[in-house]
């Protein structure tokens, strides 16, 4: 079942700027990856989804409901780590959790449990919190009312590659609990570590939609090492991030993801 | 209809300015009530005399009957429009434009709550801010009056004129929370909020001068608000207080219905 849906979304600022005919679904139980450099419209997309902005043309849902006109019916199962994070700058990290809990009306199950995993320092007032403290703060306040439909907009920058693997072993285990996540994301790594299935957008159109998998299979290449003894064998293994089997071990450039993506961009002639 | 937690953190924002608001004012009319006696009207009126213009755009016009008449002309000319005003402006700006602008609307909005109780909500916070300065002004006044000079203030027609100056600054209030939400860009919200009723107000000073400009007067809301007819109870000041509660009705249900409708791009 089609949890999120977007169907030939059209949303034109000028000059080539926009979401354009966009369409594709999110499943329920399913991490999808949304990738595409900045200014390709994932946010504008996102944007849509949270009920900000009214599409031009198309129809955006989620669990069935528009996500403009039934927007506040959708809320309250949805979790949401925006882009740019902004946060009312006088009040301390607990006090804004505290007011959100209060004015969402949704509670705090996890509060407790995401500030001990993140690490978050929550007395400080926001404003001089560092982006890092701030993303983290986000985190907390997109999952402590332990929603089912995780949009993230680019969740992790800002933080420390600790903090980085952390936050994506934590969709990991939203995904065993049933959640479904959309993220968008630049960090080729971080989509292709999460999510089962990717779109890459490009100036607001899709431009590839395939499971991770398959796609790794279309556009990296692998290489199979044969080494002298399964002690070794391991050893490459482990520090390649490899597949064993006896003397041989397959590998895989880190970046090949990246190296997709630069595909579809180079692929299209610039105009 | 309101959302209790916003409400409550907005309230404790707005304290701090309500205060310096009241102090300010307080100090005005306790200092211009005292200052109040029959011989001493005769001195001001003289001033009136040898410096019309001047006086008279400030409000100040010389022979109204009384302590009322006097507190009409020299408090109600500028000293309690001027300050509730830049209140108005200011804590309309704040709720609405800044937090769009600064994105942190994206938290109000990414939440199951309504778009429009969370304008009726900013909304209530202006309103309680704007009764509470008008309520507070005539207590003073009350007080500040009767501790002075008792028995010669008529209370009734004080709470007509403040009535009316109550339905001013709901206009007002009501104009700059319209372009607050109206605007996602602080820079148009304040010149289009704040600048209207100043240039209005400016217009209204040139007019109290007199003479050609006294045309000037249809140019301006502020002409609805007239205090000494109040006091005379003429009808056509009713229709004026009327004309202002009407209008900021009218713009209060509006800024709400455009703040649930328009894109926010945060």
């Amino acid at each position: 079942m089609a949890v999120i849906e977007i169907e030939n979304l059209t949303r034109d600022y000028g000059r080539g700027r926009g979401v354009f005919d966009l369409s594709f679904e999110v499943q329920a139980g399913e991490a999808f990856g949304f990738l595409g450099p900045n200014g390709a419209c994932k946010t504008t997309t996102i944007r849509h989804l949270m009920g900000f902005i009214k599409p031009k043309q198309g129809r955006v849902t989620i669990n069935g409901f528009d996500c403009w006109n039934d927007r506040v019916k959708i809320q309250s199962a949805v979790g949401y780590i925006p882009g740019e994070i902004a946060f009312f700058h006088d009040m301390t990290g607990a006090e804004y959790l505290r007011f959100l809990a209060k004015y969402r009306g949704t509670g705090n199950a996890k509060q407790a449990e995401l500030t001990e995993r993140f690490e978050l320092d929550d007395s400080s007032p926001i404003k001089k919190m560092s982006k890092g403290t701030k993303q983290k703060l986000g985190i907390v306040a997109a999952f402590m009312h332990n929603p089912n439909i995780l949009i993230l907009d680019e969740p992790s920058s800002g933080l420390d590659p600790l903090m980085q693997s952390r936050f994506i072993e934590w969709i990991d285990e939203e995904k065993k609990h049933g959640k479904t996540v959309l993220m968008s994301s630049h960090m080729f790594e971080e989509v292709e570590r999460t999510c089962h299935r990717i779109g890459i957008i490009r100036k607001g159109r899709l431009v590839a939609l395939d499971l991770a998998s398959s796609l790794q299979e279309k556009h990296a290449r692998t290489y199979t090492v044969t080494l002298e003894d399964e002690a070794s064998a391991a050893r490459f293994a482990a520090d390649f991030d490899g597949q064993q089997n006896g003397l041989q071990v397959t590998v895989r450039p880190k970046q090949s993801l990246e190296r997709i993506f630069l595909d579809y961009y180079e692929e299209v002639p610039r105009d | 209809m309101i959302n209790a937690a916003l409400y409550r953190r907005e309230l404790k924002k707005s304290w701090k300015t309500l205060l310096i608001f009241s102090l300010i004012s307080t100090l005005y009319v306790v200092i211009i009530i005292s200052m109040y006696d029959s011989a001493m009207q005769d001195t001001l009126d003289n001033f009136i005399h040898l410096m019309p213009g001047l006086m008279e755009a400030v409000g100040l016009r010389a022979g109204t009957k009384g302590l009322l008449g006097y507190m009409s002309s020299y408090l109600y000319g500028f000293i309690l429009i001027v300050f509730p005003m830049v209140f108005s402006m200011m804590t309309a700006n704040r709720l609405i434009a800044r937090y769009v602008e600064q994105g942190s609307m994206a938290s109000l909005v990414a939440a199951p709550v309504k778009r429009s109780k969370i304008a009726l909500t900013q909304m209530f916070t202006l309103l309680t801010g704007i009764i509470f300065l008008v309520v507070y002004i005539t207590l003073l006044e009350l007080v500040v009056a009767e501790s002075n000079f008792p028995g010669e203030l008529d209370r009734g027609k004080l709470l007509i004129m403040n009535g009316g100056l109550l339905a001013l600054h709901l206009f007002i209030g009501a104009l700059a929370f319209f372009f607050s939400c109206l605007f996602s860009d602080t820079k148009y919200s304040i010149a289009f909020g704040s600048g209207i009723p100043a240039v209005m107000f400016i217009i209204k000073m040139l007019a109290n001068v007199g003479g050609v400009a006294k045309n000037f007067k249809y140019a301006t809301f502020f002409s609805l608000y007239a205090p000494d007819d109040l006091i005379l109870q003429s009808s056509s000041a009713w229709w004026g207080i009327l004309a202002l509660a009407l209008g900021s009705v009218i713009l209060f249900i509006a800024a709400v219905g455009i703040f649930s409708r328009k894109d926010l791009h945060i």
